[in-house]
Parts: structure tokens; C-alpha cells; sequence
């Protein structure tokens, strides 16, 4: 509960609480001899009420012209779960069924498949920190790391604009890496790569994502989803000739993930049951205890104290309609 | 609301033609010849007593039978009460309580009847007001001119009353030594131990209680409500919460504080008469009339 107000200075108007104490706001008629009166409880407490009624609606304007408001804090919290960067493919092929054919009405596309089980997935990691990221030709920045899943959802549906031309995945996993900087290292880091293809890594980009996989701790996972009759991740190259990542990036992709030495797992999923399967999957492993900051944002108290203060102001106009004329 | 001489003189304000009856149920010291029982022998008509003639040196009122009757055969002489004058005097609380509602115009009415009927009678009548001391300006000297008495309801009505009636039990100090009749006119709001000093300092004199209350003290209040009320006096404020059974129990502690009071006035061999209602001299008389019987 840190309390914090815009104008400071316009608190020196609480000083005003004071004046119930010294006014009842009613007009006292005359009496002889008030020893006569017989002391009455409810009325004093009702007195008392009243006056502290007064009290609060004075500090309630007050502090609602202060401008009262809770500062943005952070909740350390323990929870299962992991940080996870949602690494997607955006190519255009990914807008292909699994038949590797234009989506007609029985069948859906592999993005949309993976939107669909990605945005269910998203829905059970209440404590997960979870970021999105995309690339084709370059990578792009959707959605870092947050606690916020109405987000991620809405940055996962997002994909459901017509994809783009390339796959560039080495600039997809730098990306998703650089998720992790300024992170602290709890539970466990996890990028999850779902794509439809792959591509080549150079030799440089090869050295520094090693660099960085093995500086960020980070575990990946890759979801492949395949294409009828297209090369899949554990294909050996029939001819010795198409045995180089031009011919084959995904086995070579897989080789060098599985070389990386941190803990990779790669999927490979022919239909979306198989999909959702890996999912699961993963959604069973990645559930380590995992040490967090919860963010609240700053709140605007000025409005309740508002509220506070007319209903207080209500209650005292109503004794004031109820106060006897004579 | 204000009231002038000119509207008490013309009878807006009735006291000029009412006269109290008072009575005496004892005899007037007092060697002046007037109205009331008196211990004196002299003119009247009531036989008193026989005295030899030497002592009342009256031949027209020898009684021959009690003087043949008189074993020393003196000359026996009839001799008669002489009717005699008595003092007067208002004693009047002029603390602030009683300037509630018409205490104050009830105090002036009836300090002009009781003076027109004194002077009806032959009698003197003084005055004293009493606040917190007792202040020369409000003070009356019995005697017998209306002008003054006139003069002296102008002053009180202009007067805002503000302090306390603690000079009340001084007041016995400025009445004569002999018996006087004095009207004791207050609504008797303060302590009952200061009642009974001021009774106990008034003993000497016959006392006539008029306990000047008024039905907007207690038995007006409204059934519910919130009534805030400030003391005349010490301006303590207090504000309450009307409802059926506080205001119930605001008129029962007055009718204790009714009891209570007249129990005081009895230990002291005096009847109040509380007046609750606009003042009337019938009522006032009727009291007056009932103490004699």
C-alpha cells in the first residue's frame, strides 16, 4: 500500500478536518438547563458518527483534489511455471495446411493450428511469463516477456495476417534470446520454435547463438510441423550429395540445436493431433518452481475517495433533512 | 418581541386590573396601619384582647361586664387588631435560563401586578434581582411609588439576562429584619443544595415559590428528529437524537425535577406554584387563596 498524491500541497487542506470538532454544522436552539436532559447514548454515538461522517468527507475531497493514488509496485511471488518465448514461423507456408495444400473448409492451416493450441497452452500457464516473437525475412518484436496472458493471446491471434516470404531463424532465435537479458534467471527458460521449415545458419550467427544459449540457460524446444512429403528433422539424406544444410536445413538445423548443450527437444508434428501432443508435452515437463515479480501498476484512488465523500456527504445531508426547525 | 410601557398602560398587557389577593396567614409586625393581620392594637375591628384602662387609655371602649367581672375591679378596655402594613418584595432569578421564551415578559407582568397590588394594599414593594451578585442597579427599595416599579420594567426589558442566579441566596441580606412577604420568581435551575441555602437564608420571611417553567423545555419536543441545544448559561452544547422514548424520559426527569423541587420547598414549609403555562393572575391568585385555607 504505498500511497502517493500528485499536489502535496493541497493536503494542507486536511488541516480542515479539524472544523466538525469545533462546529456541528446544526443550529442549537436555546435550553434553560441542559443538566436536565438525561444523558442519552445513542445519541452521542450518533453525534460522534455524524461528526466523523463530516471528518472523512472533508479529508476524502481533500485527498481526492490531491490526487491520491497507489504507486506502480511489484509482488515477489513463487509459482510453478517457466519464461517462455513463443518463437513463430511466419513464412508463408505456415498459412499451408499439414497436406501442404491452400486450407479449404475441412482442414485448417498449420498457423492456424498453432494458434489455436498455442492460445489454449497460453490459457493454462496462469504463471508463466510469457513473450512472443515472430520471423520470416527479418525478426520481429511482438510481445515481450509478461504476466499479462490477454496480451499474449492477442499477440498470438495477431498471426492470423497473411505471412511473409522468408525464413530467417537465426535472427528469430536472437531475438527470442534477447528476451531473456535483464531476466532473472528462476525456473526455467524455454524457447519454444514453431515452425514449418528451416533455414541455414551461418557460420557467425552460429557461434553467437551458441554463445547465447549457453549464457542465458535457455532450453528449446522445437516444434516442427511438417508437410506431407517434405524432408522432416530425423531424415537421412539418401544420397550423400544432399548431405549440406543448403539441401537439408532441418536435419542440420536439429544437428546443431542438438550440439547447442542445452537441453533441446524437437517435435515433429504431422497433423494437428500430433501438434497438440507436443504441446502437452511440454505444457507436463516445463513446470519448475519459479520465482517471480509481479507487477501492479499505479492505481488512481482519487476517484473512490470522490465516492467515498459523496456517499458521506449524502448520509449528511440526510441528518441535516432530519435536523428539527423550530 | 419587545412590549412598551405605552402598550402595559394600555392594557395590551392586562396587569394593571388585576390584582393578586394575597393574604396573610400570620400577623404584620409593623406599626403601620394597612391591610393585613397585624400584631399591633389599634382602629379595627377584630377584638383582641381586654386591657386595663390605664394601658388603653380609650373610655369609649370600656367593657363594663369583663369589668365588673374583674376581681381586681379595674376598668377593663376592649382593644382591637389594628390591620397592618407588610413588606412586599419580589425576589426575581434574573439568570439567562430565564430569558427562555416569555420568562422574561412573565417576570415583568408579574412584577407590575404584584407591585399594583401592594400599592392596592397599601403595602410597599421592593424588588430585588439577582444574577451572579446581586447588582445595585436592579435593586428596589420597598416603598410606594409605581414610577419606579415603571421605570424598572423598562430597564428589565430591555436587559439580555446572561449570567447565573448564584446571588440568589445574598438576596436575604437586603430584605428588612422584620417578616416580610416576598415572591421568590425563578424557574429554579440550579443545584438543589443552592435551593436550599436560598431557602434556608429566606426562613425569617413568608416565602411565595413561583417556579416559572415552560412547556417548550420539555413536553414540545418533537417525536423524532435530530435537536441540537445550547445551555443558556455555561453554553455547553449537546445535540440529540429525538425518538418516543428519550423524549419520554426527558418529561419524566422533569416531572422527578418537579417532585424533587416541591419535596425542597415543603422541608422549608413553602408551596411552589409552578407555572407552566402563559402566566395568568387567576392562577396565581388561586395559589395564593389555597395557601389560606
Amino acid at each position: 500500500m504505498n500511497l502517493a498524491v500528485d499536489t502535496p500541497w493541497v493536503l494542507s487542506g486536511l488541516l480542515l478536518t479539524l472544523l466538525p470538532l469545533f462546529n456541528s454544522g446544526m443550529r442549537a436552539g436555546p435550553a434553560p438547563w441542559l443538566s436536565l436532559i438525561p444523558a442519552d447514548t445513542l445519541s452521542v454515538f450518533i453525534v460522534c458518527c455524524l461528526r466523523l461522517c463530516a471528518i472523512a468527507a472533508i479529508a476524502g475531497l481533500v485527498l481526492g483534489m490531491a490526487g491520491l493514488h497507489r504507486t506502480e509496485q511489484s509482488r515477489e511471488r513463487i509459482g510453478h511455471g517457466a519464461h517462455i518465448v513463443l518463437l513463430l514461423d511466419r513464412s508463408s507456408s505456415m498459412d499451408n495446411s499439414f497436406a501442404g495444400r491452400a486450407p479449404n473448409g475441412s482442414d485448417e492451416s498449420k498457423a492456424t493450428a498453432a494458434r489455436r493450441l498455442l492460445t489454449d497452452f497460453v490459457g493454462h500457464r496462469q504463471t508463466d511469463l510469457i513473450g512472443v516473437a515472430e520471423y520470416s525475412t527479418s525478426p520481429l518484436f511482438v510481445m515481450p516477456l509478461t504476466e499479462n496472458k490477454n496480451a499474449v493471446q492477442a499477440a498470438i491471434a495477431a498471426t492470423a495476417t497473411p505471412a511473409l516470404g522468408f525464413t530467417h531463424v537465426s535472427k528469430g532465435l536472437g531475438m527470442a534470446i534477447s528476451f531473456f537479458e535483464q531476466q532473472p534467471v528462476t525456473g526455467s527458460r524455454i524457447v519454444l520454435l514453431v515452425s514449418d521449415g528451416a533455414a541455414a545458419i551461418d557460420h557467425d550467427s552460429e557461434l553467437k547463438l551458441r554463445e547465447w544459449f549457453r549464457k542465458q540457460q535457455v532450453r528449446l524446444y522445437w516444434i516442427f510441423l511438417r508437410t506431407a512429403n517434405s524432408p522432416g528433422i530425423f531424415d537421412q539424406p539418401e544420397d550423400s550429395r544432399d548431405d549440406n544444410a543448403q539441401a537439408m536445413p532441418e536435419l542440420y538445423l536439429h544437428k546443431f540445436f542438438s550440439g547447442l548443450g542445452s537441453p533441446y527437444q524437437a517435435y515433429e508434428a504431422e497433423s494437428p493431433d500430433a501438434l497438440k501432443q507436443a504441446i502437452a508435452d511440454i505444457n507436463r515437463l516445463e513446470n519448475l518452481p519459479m520465482h517471480y515479480v509481479e507487477h501492479i501498476p499505479k492505481q488512481d484512488v482519487s476517484a473512490a475517495c470522490y465516492g467515498v465523500a459523496a456517499l458521506l456527504l449524502l448520509i449528511l445531508l440526510g441528518a441535516k433533512f432530519c435536523e428539527v426547525k423550530r | 418581541m419587545a412590549i412598551s410601557l405605552n402598550d402595559i398602560k394600555q392594557e395590551k398587557y392586562p396587569p394593571m386590573t388585576e390584582t393578586l389577593h394575597y393574604r396573610l396567614p400570620w400577623q404584620s409586625s409593623s406599626v403601620y396601619p394597612g391591610a393585613h393581620p397585624g400584631q399591633m392594637v389599634g382602629a379595627g375591628q377584630l377584638f383582641k384582647r381586654h386591657e386595663p384602662l390605664i394601658a388603653s387609655p380609650d373610655p369609649r371602649r370600656i367593657d363594663l361586664r369583663a369589668s365588673v367581672l374583674d376581681p381586681f375591679s379595674g376598668y377593663r378596655v376592649r382593644v382591637y387588631q389594628q390591620q397592618s402594613v407588610v413588606n412586599v418584595y419580589l425576589l426575581a432569578d434574573l439568570s439567562a435560563s430565564m430569558g427562555y421564551a416569555d420568562k422574561q415578559q412573565t417576570l415583568i407582568r408579574f412584577l407590575l401586578t404584584a407591585a399594583n397590588s401592594a400599592f392596592d394594599y397599601g403595602d410597599k414593594f421592593g424588588f430585588i434581582g439577582c444574577t451572579e451578585r446581586i447588582e445595585h442597579c436592579r435593586l428596589l427599595p420597598a416603598g410606594q411609588h409605581l414610577g419606579r416599579v415603571t421605570a424598572l420594567a423598562k430597564q428589565l426589558q430591555g436587559l439580555t439576562f446572561t449570567d447565573s442566579a448564584n446571588g440568589l441566596k445574598n438576596a436575604s441580606a437586603f430584605l428588612p429584619a422584620e417578616r416580610s412577604l416576598v415572591f421568590l420568581l425563578s424557574d429554579c435551575h440550579f443545584p438543589l443544595a443552592q435551593l436550599r441555602a436560598v431557602l434556608g437564608s429566606l426562613q425569617g420571611h413568608d416565602l411565595i415559590p413561583l417556579v416559572l417553567w415552560n412547556q417548550d423545555e420539555y413536553a414540545a419536543l418533537p417525536n423524532w428528529g435530530l435537536i441540537s441545544f445550547q445551555d443558556m448559561e455555561n453554553h455547553e452544547s449537546r445535540t440529540l437524537f429525538m425518538r418516543p422514548a428519550l423524549r419520554q424520559k426527558i418529561m419524566a426527569t422533569y416531572r422527578q425535577r418537579q417532585r424533587e423541587l416541591k419535596n425542597s420547598f415543603r422541608a422549608f414549609g413553602t408551596e411552589p406554584l409552578f407555572i407552566t403555562e402563559p402566566y395568568s393572575t387567576q392562577t396565581v391568585n388561586r395559589h395564593l387563596q389555597q395557601r389560606l385555607a
